[in-house]
């Protein structure tokens, strides 16, 4: 059979959601609005960034919100070119684990520079807002090298 | 039934409700968790793994929850297991959870069943077009008005027997604070005008589409003798699944529906269901579910089902073989959850802990869960004694 004669048809599956966030992620959320990074305290004092609403080790509920800075460390990245389609940035970038200041933990974002020679393990990093925030982790635009 | 002896240590639900967007879904999760170790007088620590079910990702847009719900659920580093089969989940997963037990793999396993039905729209999220297909867009009630049809034809029942089951269940309801639907001033006439939406089912012998969790925590026979509160045990497994079209198969009264009540009766040596169990709890979505689950579970004789809704057998009030005195999945129906409820309400039953709607002297009750196009089914008995 002729490849012309191959009967097709697009399947277009689109489907909304609703996503409750709750307290902890929810606050986390609004505090992008707000331009403020906020991570949460665990028994022993050190601070996740982002929150989790339960303890990832002993699975207690966590409550104690925290600011956290606004720069932090690179932990590990990996240059992405090109970006794919759903990717928030259009240009090549780096994909990284970023420590904010008074944060445990690391979270991923992006580090907005030119080429992979600019990125090193250990930089230091600061968070770029966007204009308009709305309460999403697209409010920020992502981290450049901090000035030294 | 071989094995180690299994008990229903603890039960713990949320309350039923249309939209908890106070919570996220580990927020929802762990509510039902919790309660249930309150229940069992239990800690995280003393539970070895957790089986979890809910219906399919697509409900909530979260693919494979279970990975994200270790934090909320407790069990970091421990075994976990998803169990999916379609409504029938929540049924199945308490028998995954039991096997885990009855199988001496742990001693004490926490199960639990949830959907956040808010979240999306289950009813069309069934009935997605498919290329080259006439879409029906029917939903669920779509899929299943025509064997409701098909039963009424072939047992003759009267009309109004859907409305008198979805009347029912909805005034047991008010006895139960969990439920979702609260209707103090429904009466059967304003269930009889409810619009129709699928000839025969109406809008009043519907489900709703509930946001909720429910949990138990199971344990092995020195679990159950630790207890200090009363337990129940488990009598009975089944499980068992068809395809849901092949010549010849009988849709208003599958054949695995009734190989898995023989089987399940025949374990806990239970020869007339109607005398020998005390109370029900039935998966029933659509209101002539109950009639046509009564026959095929052997509760009543093939085409007598409705006699037994008819002159109100099947009424926590006056009623030999109470159903859904919980107000049963027309009155809650957090989709993966709803078959675990029923199982839970059993267990809650003969442990005598029911509150409102707890039925006098019960001594064993029946779990029944099915799913897909009433393909999947799963059932256990649950008494106050051990097997």
């Amino acid at each position: 059979m002729a490849e012309s004669e191959l009967l097709r048809a697009d399947l277009v599956v689109e489907y909304p959601f609703t996503r409750s966030t709750g307290p902890v992620v929810g606050a986390f959320l609004t505090g992008l609005r707000e331009g403020i990074l906020l991570g949460i305290q665990r028994r022993d004092g050190t601070v996740l960034v982002p929150p989790t609403e339960y303890d990832p080790v002993t699975s207690e509920p966590l409550t104690e919100m925290v600011e956290v800075g606004q720069a932090g460390v690179v932990e590990t990245w990996t240059w992405v070119d090109p970006p794919r389609p759903q990717s928030p940035w259009e240009v090549p970038h780096a994909l990284a684990m970023i420590r904010l200041d008074g944060a445990d933990t690391a979270m991923l974002h992006g580090v907005l520079v030119d080429s992979p020679t600019e990125m090193t393990t250990g930089m230091r990093v600061r968070a770029v807002w966007a204009d308009q925030r709305v309460g999403h982790i697209a409010d920020l635009d992502g981290f450049r090298p901090e000035a030294s | 039934m071989g094995g180690e002896r299994t008990a229903v240590l603890g039960v713990g639900q949320t309350r039923y409700s249309s939209n908890r967007g106070d919570v996220s879904i580990a927020g929802l999760v762990r509510e039902a968790a919790y309660r249930a170790l309150e229940d069992a007088r239990l800690g995280w620590a003393e539970i070895d793994a957790v089986v979890i079910g809910k219906a399919p990702d697509f409900f909530e847009g979260v693919v494979m929850p279970e990975l994200y719900l270790a934090d909320a659920l407790g069990c970091v580093g421990k075994p976990m297991l998803r169990v999916h089969t379609a409504g029938s989940v929540g049924g199945s997963t308490a028998l995954v959870a039991a096997s885990l037990v009855q199988s001496r793999v742990h001693r004490r396993v926490l199960t639990l069943g949830f959907e956040k039905q808010s979240e999306s729209n289950a009813t069309w999220a069934l009935s997605l077009p498919q290329p080259f297909s006439v879409s029906i867009n029917a939903g669920a009630g779509g899929y299943f008005s025509p064997i409701i049809r098909q039963y009424m034809a072939r047992s003759g029942a009267p009309d109004l027997i859907g409305c008198m089951v979805a009347f029912k269940d909805r005034r047991h309801a008010l006895a139960n604070p969990f439920a979702h639907l609260h209707q103090a001033d429904l009466t059967f006439e304003a269930v009889v005008e409810s619009p129709m939406l699928w000839d025969p089912i109406r809008y009043s012998e519907t489900c709703p589409s509930s946001d909720g969790a429910c949990a138990m925590v199971l344990g092995d026979e020195a679990a159950g003798d630790a207890s200090d509160s009363p337990v129940a045990w488990v009598h009975g497994t089944a499980m068992r699944s068809e395809a849901n079209n092949f010549p010849g198969r009988d849709e208003v009264n599958p054949l695995a529906s009734r190989e898995c009540a023989a089987d399940v009766f025949g374990q806990a040596g239970i020869v007339d269901p109607r005398a020998e169990i005390d109370v029900v709890e039935m998966y029933v979505p659509f209101s002539w579910y109950e009639p046509m689950w009564l026959e095929s579970l052997g509760f009543a004789e093939v085409d007598h089902g409705w006699r037994m809704v008819e002159d109100g057998s099947t009424d926590i009030e006056g009623g030999d073989l109470p159903v859904n005195c919980s107000g049963g999945v027309l009155s809650s129906n957090p989709i993966g959850a709803s078959g675990m409820i029923r199982f839970a309400e059993a267990a809650l039953q003969v442990r005598g802990m029911a509150g409102d709607h707890q039925v006098d002297g019960v001594r064993r009750a029946f779990g029944h869960a099915y799913g897909g196009g009433a393909q999947y089914f799963a059932m256990w008995v649950v008494g106050d004694q051990k097997p």
